[in-house]
């Protein structure tokens, strides 16, 4: 047998590293990865399609205004849903969180405490469950998908008997000025603002920071971050808070969108944000997600939406468009995971 | 037996996964109405090549002749109508489904071509049974209601629904009773006198004795003997070649330590009679930086258990672990590390490496407090750190952000060796630190253990090949049954020694261990 | 709209039962109006206690406004009789539970019956049985599948709905040339939905200078009727009305619209909600009128239900008996008459 040909010391030398950046270009696509540029792909072919159906509605600084704005609330929901899905898990719970929010944070009750009243009753309120999910999965080793079916029902009854089945009509001047024109920042919504902070905060918590990784190792290998000692326990209760907030978020959103808070806000959000997140290329088992492709998602969703409301078209046809594009983009990744 | 052509020959068998050749041109001659035993270790390609037989696996290479005709089993339906059955360890039964629904699932009696005549299933399903010896089973009882061992009648009697030439059992006597042993040896027997050929798996070698006739020893991929006659040849011969080298390993020196009079440097890890009830009895270790310390033993003779413990991974029914005097809080994995404990574990793949991952992200998991401030991290000083790691361990590719998926078994040990190198751990645990691993890279590996050692580190360290145990370690425990029986310097021992003091249990001995041995049997199995 | 007033007389005379106007509910100021009495020698339920009945009232659950107005009037009905016991269940979205709460309802023998199924086709079985068990069934709204499943019917009138929809707005813009209206539909897949519809379609083709441009359905709750709204402003840059199918949604309409900052057109609503009444009576936005679906239909319905226990007619009828079907009136409110249904309007 040879001898290893490694030299018994560390190498002190600086040997130029193999993988060195070899022009600005380069690196930029080779970063920005298949499945982002295909995403980016259907997107452009979706403006394409509106730009040629309804070019005077479609392409308009009002209608990118529309987009951006509906995407806000279900986007900042699936920024949540895709932290969870990676760590492999899954909060059902997402709609029911966002209504029990919408609806706690506008009670008169609440209301009498102005602006920060409702921001704050509707972020405690979305940790509140993000921590009672987290707690019965994490440490009530409950199945995710059973414990945050439980929340789901309980959540949306609790709404219900809040509400009485009643529209809670916002009466905080402050709270609906912000979803009006005047309060846009250079054309801007502020709504539009928040999810985009949303987003850039859950891109640098996923890639930049301990918190992401810990994340992602979770969901790849529980068992072997656990040996690596990682607290997974403390991981999974951490991501169903984070999901929680982000829900917190959302409901507040809905409320400047919709002046309101009604029982049935949040309709099947969990099967959007969790058909968003699979269409940007996060595995339903764990390990691997962007939240680049999770937000395309979502914008690929609401444009679809959006060209087929601007052609008048019916509600029946989107959603089936809408069954076809999950098909298309899940077959998709099962090739690009074989390659 | 001669001149009648032999029932199945494989040769030249190679399957290769991501990372791992877990065949590497296999042989293997079977003739109808014998008991053919295939022997190995885990990881030993056993597994592989039974799927292979089974259709459950495509050959990368090789060819499969059938009774004279050369065959390619695509399918599991390939061979099972060949006349292949395979009886699975991890049984392959739908528990909510009647046990006579079990054994024809798939072939079900059929009026009309849909209609399923379960009437028919289940008076034949009884005939089967009772051919088994185990008439007492209901055939329209549920699978999940019955024991174990039933289960495996049942599994058994699936295969017989088919014409069946040859039956595969992968470690049949795993979950059963003595008693329930003999009826699946008289079964075995009434088989054989029918013509049909059994290939046999087990780990127990009196069993082989009891029941084979001839033996294939399987070796990191190879078959490093065919066809042995399975009364005859000495058990310490079959030891020797499941374990023993086909190769010439090279180990490092050892430091001169013990011969330079200085004072021993204090114990790092201290274990006090740790023990789990069932898998091991209580323990009593000292381990000291510099020194490796062996674990030598069969299968299911509580290694993998004991540094699992030790590591926190499994909480002890008693004792205590101390690093630097401090004791651990015991079924603390974190607690461990952070006292400067680190894992190799046994199943690199299901346990040890985060598949998805790149080498980087894989060494740096356990130290990434390191390079982060306030939970950010700075990827350029982790990169750097991880390259510094894996470059000290001569990983190769020279690439820390290929996927770990991507590299060898021999590498892929290096990035889990680095990451605790990288986390500046004083007591390494290495379960099987070259299972999977090439011949090749073995080498490179004992230096980089030896290495780690003479800079301080204190090494634990599990292994099935005796050599490898006798050749890196300083001292050397010997284990049966989840109990110490000797221990002494390696330089005092020698393979012989090892394997008579392991091998003494062909006198029935107290049994702690019952059930399938070891924590996980999977081996070859793809990265999938 | 000439004979509105007319008509909304002949809807007291039928549905009214002696005081207090089923439309005005129990606060109506206009009560005095309705004391005159009836010059039919029959029996006729009246305020005053008579034989006690128990009634048995079996409904949807109240996840909506209107559906919670439902359960209001009939509960607050009931208490106002000194002779009427009210047996309410536990409000049910499922067929198979909703079956369950009315069998429990006859075994316990009630007088009469109230049901508002949750789906009228599914429940009509359980409606033959109390028939058939000698329990007269007042069937509210969603109608069963056989006329033998109840012994009366009170109900909304969908395509009526959609019918003085379009006229209101056929009239408002009598004499543009060529009027756009966009329509804000509910539930497409509900009946009811496709029924205001029609009744809308046909009003319109009374009008030759209108044009339907464009129909998109929302859900019948705020944050749809918002998001389908801006999606149809965005896609309509100028029309002159739009119809919007219910009030509820309208909450996000409006907001929709205030968000576009648009006013260039007129708004009507459907069903009648407090918030869309209030709207009308300022009349600083959009919202013009909108056309009754009244949940005071519970109240008659126990009115109803309770004349039926006692074995009497209704006053303001010359029949004996109390009929078999009562269709509601889809009433137009607008801001000359909006006062008056102040009182009835649902949150």
């Amino acid at each position: 047998m040879t001898q290893p040909a490694s030299p018994a010391r560390p190498v002190t030398e600086k040997s130029p590293p193999a993988d060195a950046p070899k022009s600005p270009w380069r690196s930029l696509v080779t970063r920005v990865d298949v499945r982002t540029l295909s995403l980016l792909g259907v997107l452009a072919a979706l403006v394409v399609i509106g730009g040629v159906t309804e070019p005077d509605a479609f392409l308009d600084t009002d209608n990118l205004q529309l987009v951006l704005t509906q995407a806000s609330v279900i986007g900042v929901v699936t920024v949540g849903m895709t932290f969870v899905i990676i760590s492999g898990g899954i909060d059902l719970s997402v709609g029911a969180i966002v209504a029990l929010a919408s609806v706690w944070a506008t009670t008169v009750a609440t209301q009498e405490y102005g602006f920060a009243g409702i921001l704050f009753t509707a972020v405690v309120v979305g940790l509140g469950c993000g921590l009672v999910n987290g707690l019965l999965i994490a440490y009530g080793r409950m199945v995710p998908f059973i414990a945050t079916l439980a929340m789901l029902a309980s959540g949306r009854g609790l709404a219900l008997e809040i509400t009485d089945g009643k529209t809670q009509m916002v009466t905080v001047d402050s709270v609906l000025k912000l979803g009006e024109r005047d309060s846009y920042v250079l054309g801007i919504p502020p709504l539009v603002m928040v999810f985009a902070a949303v987003t850039v905060v859950g891109w640098l918590l996923l890639n930049r920071t301990t918190f992401g990784r810990r994340s992602v190792a979770v969901g790849g290998n529980a068992e072997a971050a656990r040996l690596a000692g990682i607290d997974v326990r403390r991981q999974r209760l951490y991501l169903y808070l984070l999901s929680g907030l982000c829900c917190g978020i959302a409901a507040f959103l809905l409320i400047v969108l919709a002046g309101s808070g009604q029982n049935t806000n949040g309709n099947l959000y969990e099967l959007d944000a969790i058909a968003a997140a699979i269409i940007g290329g996060t595995l339903l088992s764990g390990g691997r997600g962007t939240i680049t492709g999770s937000v395309l998602g979502v914008l690929i969703f609401i444009t679809i939406q959006n060209i087929f409301a601007l052609n008048n078209l019916e509600t029946a046809v989107q959603q089936i468009a809408k069954g076809a594009i999950i098909v298309a983009a899940v077959l998709v990744q099962r090739r690009t995971a074989t390659t | 037996m001669a001149p009648e052509p032999p029932l199945l020959t494989m040769s030249g068998i190679t399957k290769s996964f991501p990372g791992v050749r877990a065949l590497d041109g296999v042989d293997l001659h079977v003739q109808a109405g014998e008991v053919h035993c295939l022997l190995g270790q885990n990881g030993a390609g056993k597994s592989t090549l039974i799927k292979v037989l089974a259709g459950a696996h495509q050959p990368d290479d090789g060819t499969i002749v059938w009774r004279g005709d050369e065959v390619t089993l695509r399918s599991p339906i390939a061979a099972m109508r060949l006349g292949v059955a395979t009886i699975y360890q991890e049984l392959d039964l739908v528990e909510g489904l009647s046990v006579a629904e079990n054994v024809y699932l798939g072939h079900e009696p059929t009026a009309a071509g849909f209609v399923v005549r379960g009437r028919d299933a289940r008076a034949s399903t009884a005939a089967l049974l009772r051919r088994l010896g185990h008439s007492e089973i209901d055939p329209a009882r549920l699978v999940g209601d019955l024991s174990a061992a039933q289960q495996q009648i049942v599994s058994m009697a699936r295969a017989l629904s088919h014409e069946v030439r040859l039956i595969v059992m992968d470690e049949p006597s795993a979950a059963l009773d003595p008693d329930e042993v003999d009826n699946l040896f008289r079964i075995v027997g009434d088989l054989t006198a029918d013509g049909v050929a059994v290939v046999y798996i087990s780990h127990r070698l009196e069993e082989i004795r009891r029941i084979g006739d001839r033996v294939t020893v399987l070796k990191d991929g190879r078959a490093v003997a065919v066809g042995l006659p399975a009364k005859e040849t000495p058990t310490r011969e079959v030891i020797a070649l499941m374990t023993g080298r086909n190769v010439e390993y090279v180990f490092p020196e050892r430091a001169p330590r013990d011969q330079d009079g200085s004072p021993l440097p204090d114990p790092v890890l201290v274990v006090q009679g740790l023990a789990r009830d069932g898998e091991f009895a209580p323990l009593d270790l000292e381990l000291r930086p510099g020194e490796i310390v062996g674990l030598a033993g069969l299968v299911g003779s509580g290694r993998s258990e004991i540094l699992e413990t030790i590591y926190g991974a499994r909480r002890p029914t008693g004792g205590q672990v101390r690093v630097d005097g401090r004791v651990l809080r015991p079924g603390s994995v974190r607690a461990a590390v952070r006292a400067g404990l680190g894992l190799a574990p046994e199943e690199r793949k299901a346990q040890g490496l985060l598949m998805l991952e790149s080498v980087t992200r894989n060494v740096s998991v356990s130290s990434m407090s390191r390079f982060s401030y306030g939970g950010w991290l700075d990827r350029t000083k982790e990169r750097e750190a991880a390259r510094t790691a894996t470059r000290e361990l001569s990983l190769r590719p020279d690439n820390p952000s290929v996927p770990v998926r991507t590299l060898s078994g021999g590498n892929q040990q290096k990035a889990v060796l680095a990451r605790w190198l990288l986390r500046g751990c004083r007591v390494l645990l290495l379960d099987e630190p070259t299972r999977g691993v090439d011949v090749g890279a073995r080498a490179e590996l004992y230096t980089v253990i030896r290495r780690l050692a003479d800079e301080g580190l204190a090494v634990l360290l599990v292994s099935s090949e005796v050599p490898e145990v006798l050749g890196l370690a300083d001292r050397v425990l010997v284990l049966r049954e989840g109990r110490v029986v000797h221990t002494a310097p390696a330089h005092d021992l020698d393979e012989h020694r090892v394997l008579d003091l392991v091998l003494a249990s062909s006198t029935p001995g107290p049994t702690l261990t019952k059930g399938p041995h070891g924590p996980a049997t999977t081996e070859g199995s793809p990265a999938s | 709209m000439p004979d509105f007033a007319s008509r909304r007389g002949l809807l007291f005379g039928a549905a009214a039962v002696s005081a207090g106007a089923v439309l005005t509910g129990c606060t109506s100021n206009e009560s005095k109006d309705d004391d005159s009495p009836s010059d039919n020698n029959q029996a006729v339920a009246d305020d005053k206690p008579g034989k006690k009945v128990t009634i048995g009232f079996a409904g949807p659950q109240a996840d909506h406004g209107w559906l919670n107005a439902i359960n209001d009037n009939a509960k607050s009905r009931a208490k106002k009789y000194k002779d009427v016991t009210l047996e309410a269940t536990e409000g049910s979205n499922d067929t198979a539970a909703q079956i369950g709460q009315v069998e429990t309802l006859i075994n316990k023998k009630v007088d009469v019956l109230v049901i508002l199924p949750a789906d009228g086709k599914a429940l009509t079985q359980v409606g033959l049985k109390a028939m058939k068990a000698g329990i007269p069934v007042v069937n509210l709204d969603r109608i069963f599948a056989s006329a033998q499943a109840y012994r009366c019917w009170i109900g909304g009138d969908n395509y009526g709905m959609g019918l003085n929809a379009g006229h209101y707005i056929g009239e408002k813009l009598k004499g543009k040339k060529n009027a756009k209206v966009v329509e804000l539909a509910g539930l497409d897949n509900l009946e009811l939905t496709k029924q205001r519809t029609k009744g809308f379609d046909d009003a319109l083709k009374n009008y030759s200078n209108i044009e339907k441009v464009a129909r998109q359905a929302a859900e019948f709750t705020v944050e749809s009727g918002q998001s389908k709204m801006s999606q149809l402003l965005q896609a309509q840059k100028n029309f002159d009305a739009l119809w919007n199918h219910d009030d509820d949604q309208g909450v996000g309409a409006l907001r929709a619209i205030k968000q576009a900052g648009r006013d260039d057109f007129l708004m009507v609503g459907g069903a009648g909600a407090l918030s869309a009444f209030q709207e009308i009576k300022q009349d600083r936005g959009v919202l013009k009128a909108t056309v009754l679906y009244p949940p005071t239909m519970a109240a008659s319905a126990i009115d109803l239900a309770r004349a039926l226990g006692q074995g009497k007619g209704v006053s303001g009828m010359a029949e004996f008996e109390i009929p078999a079907s009562l269709t509601l009136y889809s009433a137009v409110v607008d801001k000359d008459n909006v006062d008056q249904y102040m009182s009835t309007g649902f949150k």
